[in-house]
């Protein structure tokens, strides 16, 4: 499932990001490193001083995130998921409002600067998903 | 691949139906800034992976200009 940021760019919301943000129900699925085997890319456990990474070409822009403040578990929270197609396949993104109400439990200095924006965004976007079904 | 820019009207028709879209959120949300609700009724205007395409390309480039 993608999540922060970059799941809300996806939807809409005017922010920027450095990378997308993968939580995944289990890091050692078998079909995840045939993925990643795929794209040239490999799955680094955690150690002493690093998390869990991804590394090789192809997997720059992509971080591991284990756990969510102030939300539930995966399997709680990829209920709370919206589909974006791709190809054939179709990505798992949080929800918005899922989103945001993890950078207001965070609120870490960066998570200060976004949480304005990722409500304003929520709101436009509701406004229209509103119009739409009316 | 080069954008067409659009006729002068449609561009006007565009920016008046935005500008009618910003003002109902704001209606229903006085306190939401009205910039931001004005980007992102644009962005929505794009496909998903276009979105996050433009804002990694943002954020990454102003990594780099801050090293």
């Amino acid at each position: 499932m993608i999540v922060g940021l970059s799941a809300a760019t996806m939807q809409g919301a005017p922010v920027v990001t450095q990378d997308v943000d993968l939580w995944f129900k289990n890091l050692g699925d078998q079909k995840m490193s045939a993925a990643l085997q795929e794209a040239g890319a490999a799955y680094v456990p955690p150690s002493t001083n690093n998390p869990p990474m991804l590394a090789g070409t192809g997997a720059e822009l992509f971080d591991i995130v284990l756990r969510m403040d102030g939300l539930g578990t995966f399997s709680e929270e990829i209920k709370n998921c919206i589909e974006v197609p791709l190809d054939r396949l179709k990505l798992k993104v949080l929800r918005l409002d899922r989103i945001l109400a993890s950078k207001i439990a965070a609120n870490r200095p960066k998570d200060k600067l976004t949480i304005p924006v990722l409500r304003d965004a929520l709101a436009a976007t509701q406004s229209i998903k509103r119009r739409t079904k009316n | 691949m080069k954008r067409r820019t659009p006729p002068k009207a449609a561009a006007a028709r565009w920016a008046t139906r935005l500008s009618a879209r910003v003002e109902r959120v704001l209606a229903l949300h006085p306190e939401a800034d009205r910039d931001n609700v004005r980007h992102t009724l644009i962005l929505l205007e794009q496909p998903p992976l276009e979105r996050l395409q433009r804002s990694l390309i943002r954020g990454r480039a102003t990594a780099i200009l801050q090293k």
